[in-house]
């Protein structure tokens, strides 16, 4: 196994690099404090088909308040499943949420774009979706896809239904896909369903994840909630994260916030368990702090990745798959601040072990999508999954007897045992440059960003992802179609 | 190895104690009700209740306590909110502080009423549910002495002009975080048109900006909550 698609841990006879911030008492104290919330302060629920499975299952409704005793919940967390495998468009099982094992992928939604050949920070378009797609079906560090874009050169209200129409075309990776409302939804499905074959063909080794988001502080919309359950209905896996800002939607205090947005997070899974048993959910909450002194919700700091680390141990204690985030900036370009960022988030999201990492590609705040910043990041993960991957202590890996073959003042490099092993054990990376300074300055003196940018461009000119056969691409431009016919109504 | 936690609470107060220090020197204006201003100032309800009362008793003018001391004050948490030295929970914290003095002034206010700056009504559009930069624009509006009728969120736009025509608003304040929902403030802004009436619109959220306000034909845009109360005293006059 090449060490760039190694996982970030192989529970095998050798040793990983992993971490762990609290201990099971202490996740056992903020899950307590979730449940507390939703047995004492509740959560208010916008939806009559939610009210009405939750008043079904026994928990206490008044108007649109509902609190949910604790056995609900612990009856919703041995129902779902604990692992979810993903496959990739083809059918073929790739991504294994469980574990230790983490993957990374871009995150949705973003209003802009940085424009490839100009550079410029514009509206995003679909063919912003297109490219994105693209990079990231090349990128080996890359193992889910979303959109880095909210289009909005298409139908505006069809944003995320044009989104998944264009990922579906270029590239073979398991997807991620956001939608406003639970008909957006169903034409993502719908989609899905033509490429898999069928809609059991999906539920078997589903190539998508669907994204649905309370509104923090314990408010569930009904958008929300409707997706939600569609998501239960057709057993297709769904996370559903609160997005808190830390000291506005939720405590300035990590533990509050957390217990928060669990909270928020388990109403989320009971719903799709009631609607319907053992659909598969993923656990997550999310969150930054708010800066009091601009008011932005801030992805770039050290209690964003303490709330990441806080959310992964409490659901890998809860024995869920876990959704967790990476790879974001809230630098405007892909600079310093950048890099720092993403490094840091990448390198504590894998050594925490989330299966999930999403939003790698994001900058300004999770303003604007940027391919440069998701290229980037690719190495990061590289570098990183090195380090995760650790050491094997063998007699392979010990080699007593090349060290005895080679003897005192020898040297290892002309070893079959070096030859044997130099791929595997030593990472190499891409962009990184480690050449003599007159090597460097004679190829142009380029920066890490200029490497970046040039690859970017490359991997647009050279890489064509495999196509869908024409008719199944003709089925998807009905769906959209019919969308399209829809919203005009 | 020095003790993280211990190092790291030394660092925390001592930038404590130097945004303390930094208020004690930061000159305050002089005025009337010294008491009052200075006490919004200290972000401290009690005190300001204090203060408010043994004005009253000295029986001084109530719309001076109310302009020159409570609002006055929080112009300034405001201005040093813009300068980077006021953090917002303090802001709210002062807001509060405030409040506390007004409701003390509420009893003597029959003529303080039609002094308030004017009414607004505010919410997020149609389909926008994102409602924490709004929540902060009202509580900013509401300290700066205005009359704020919160409709919350998702706001259809027949909604927005019957608040504003049964509350005799002056300016219609519209949130949106989405770019699907900026076309709802244009919806809004034209109905008013249509229907002959003449409130101001203010619009504002992440993806806004001054040059979608002069497109959709918007009275006033700010990009951020303390730029908004400037900009109503300005739309108002
Ligand atoms: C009247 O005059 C004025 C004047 C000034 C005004 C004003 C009015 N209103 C605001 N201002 C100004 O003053 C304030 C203070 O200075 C400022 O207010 P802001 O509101 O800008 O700032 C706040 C103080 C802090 N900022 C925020 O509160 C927004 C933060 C982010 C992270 C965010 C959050 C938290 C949420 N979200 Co959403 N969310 C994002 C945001 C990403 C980001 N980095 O900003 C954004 C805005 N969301 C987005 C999306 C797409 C969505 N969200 C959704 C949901 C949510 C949550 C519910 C999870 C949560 C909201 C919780 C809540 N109670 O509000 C969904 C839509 C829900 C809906 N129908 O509205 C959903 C569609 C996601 C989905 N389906 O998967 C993206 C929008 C893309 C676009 N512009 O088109 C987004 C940029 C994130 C991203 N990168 O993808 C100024 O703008």
């Amino acid at each position: 196994m090449s060490i760039q698609s190694i996982e970030s841990n192989y529970c095998g006879g050798h040793q990983t690099a992993q971490f762990k911030l609290l201990s099971e008492q202490q996740c056992e104290k903020i899950v307590g404090a979730a449940l507390e919330i939703l047995e004492r302060t509740g959560v208010d629920i916008n939806c009559e088909e939610a009210l009405s499975l939750l008043k079904k299952a026994g928990c206490y409704v008044d108007g649109k308040r509902v609190r949910i005793p604790s056995h609900l919940i612990k009856w919703a967390l041995n129902t779902a499943p604990s692992r979810i495998v993903l496959a990739n468009r083809k059918g073929e099982r790739k991504l294994f949420l469980e574990g230790h094992n983490s993957y990374f992928g871009a995150g949705p939604t973003c209003p802009n774009f940085i424009d490839a050949e100009t550079g410029e920070r514009r509206k995003a378009r679909k063919q912003d979706v297109v490219n994105t797609a693209i990079v990231a079906d090349k990128l080996p560090n890359i193992d889910f896809v979303m959109s880095l874009s909210m289009i909005s050169d298409q139908t505006p209200e069809l944003a995320d239904v044009h989104e998944i129409h264009a990922m579906l075309q270029n590239t073979t990776k398991p997807l991620a896909g956001w939608a406003f409302n639970a008909e957006g939804m169903q034409d993502i499905i719908d989609m899905c369903t033509v490429v898999a074959g069928s809609l059991e063909e999906l539920q078997r080794n589903p190539f998508i994840v669907l994204y649905s988001e309370p509104t923090s502080p314990l408010t569930h919309s009904e958008q929300a909630l409707k997706k939600l359950l569609l998501t239960a209905e057709n057993r297709i896996p769904v996370v559903y994260s609160p997005g808190m800002i830390i000291g506005g939607t939720a405590p300035v205090t990590l533990a509050g916030a957390v217990a928060v947005g669990v909270a928020d997070n388990l109403t989320g899974l009971l719903l799709t368990q009631l609607k319907s048993e053992g659909a598969p959910f993923i656990g997550a909450t999310q969150g930054g702090p708010m800066d009091m002194a601009t008011m932005q919700h801030c992805y770039g700091s050290p209690e964003c990745l303490l709330q990441q680390t806080i959310s992964t141990d409490i659901y890998r204690y809860l024995k869920l798959p876990i959704w967790g985030t990476a790879g974001v900036t809230d630098s405007k370009v892909v600079d310093q601040q950048a890099a720092i960022d993403a490094s840091i988030q990448i390198l504590v999201g894998a050594l925490s072990g989330a299966h999930l990492i999403h939003d790698v590609g994001f900058i300004d705040l999770g303003m604007t999508g940027s391919l440069e910043q998701m290229v980037m990041c690719d190495e990061i993960i590289g570098y990183v999954r090195r380090f995760i991957y650790g050491l094997e202590i063998s007699d392979e890996t010990l080699a007593l007897d090349v060290v005895d073959q080679v003897g005192p003042g020898g040297n290892f490099l002309g070893t079959k045992h070096t030859f044997k092993n130099f791929k595997e054990r030593v990472w190499k990376p891409s962009l990184f440059d480690r050449r003599s300074y007159d090597q460097w300055a004679a190829d142009g003196c380029k920066t890490m960003g200029q490497r970046v940018h040039e690859k970017v461009k490359q991997i647009l000119n050279e890489h064509k992802p495999e196509p869908l056969p024409e008719d199944v691409v003709k089925q998807l431009d009905a769906i959209v179609e019919r969308a399209e016919t829809r919203v005009k109504k | 190895m020095t003790n993280v936690k211990d190092s790291l609470a030394g660092q925390l107060t001592r930038s404590g104690r130097k945004i303390k220090n930094m208020e004690k020197k930061g000159a305050r204006k002089k005025v009337s009700v010294q008491q009052v201003y200075n006490a919004v100032l200290e972000m401290d309800d009690e005190l300001v209740v204090k203060a408010v009362k043994a004005e009253i008793d000295n029986g001084t003018d109530p719309s001076v306590i109310l302009n020159e001391g409570l609002i006055s004050a929080m112009d300034e948490i405001g201005k040093r909110f813009s300068e980077g030295t006021v953090f917002v929970p303090e802001m709210m914290m002062a807001a509060e502080a405030m409040k506390a003095g007004v409701a003390e002034l509420k009893p003597l206010m029959q003529d303080i009423d039609t002094k308030s700056s004017g009414t607004i009504v505010i919410g997020t559009v149609k389909d926008d549910l994102h409602d924490i930069g709004k929540n902060l624009v009202a509580m900013m509006l509401e300290s700066g002495g205005f009359n704020v009728i919160d409709l919350g969120v998702d706001v259809e736009t027949e909604k927005f002009l019957e608040a504003a025509k049964d509350n005799n608003a002056d300016i219609i304040c519209m949130s949106a975080l989405l770019t699907t929902t900026m076309p709802a403030m244009k919806e809004v802004v034209e109905a008013i048109k249509e229907a002959g009436l003449d409130f101001k619109t203010m619009v504002g959220g992440a993806p806004v900006t001054q040059e979608f306000a002069d497109q959709i034909g918007a009275t006033g845009y700010s990009a951020d909550a303390p730029g908004a109360v400037e900009k109503a005293r300005e739309l108002i006059g």
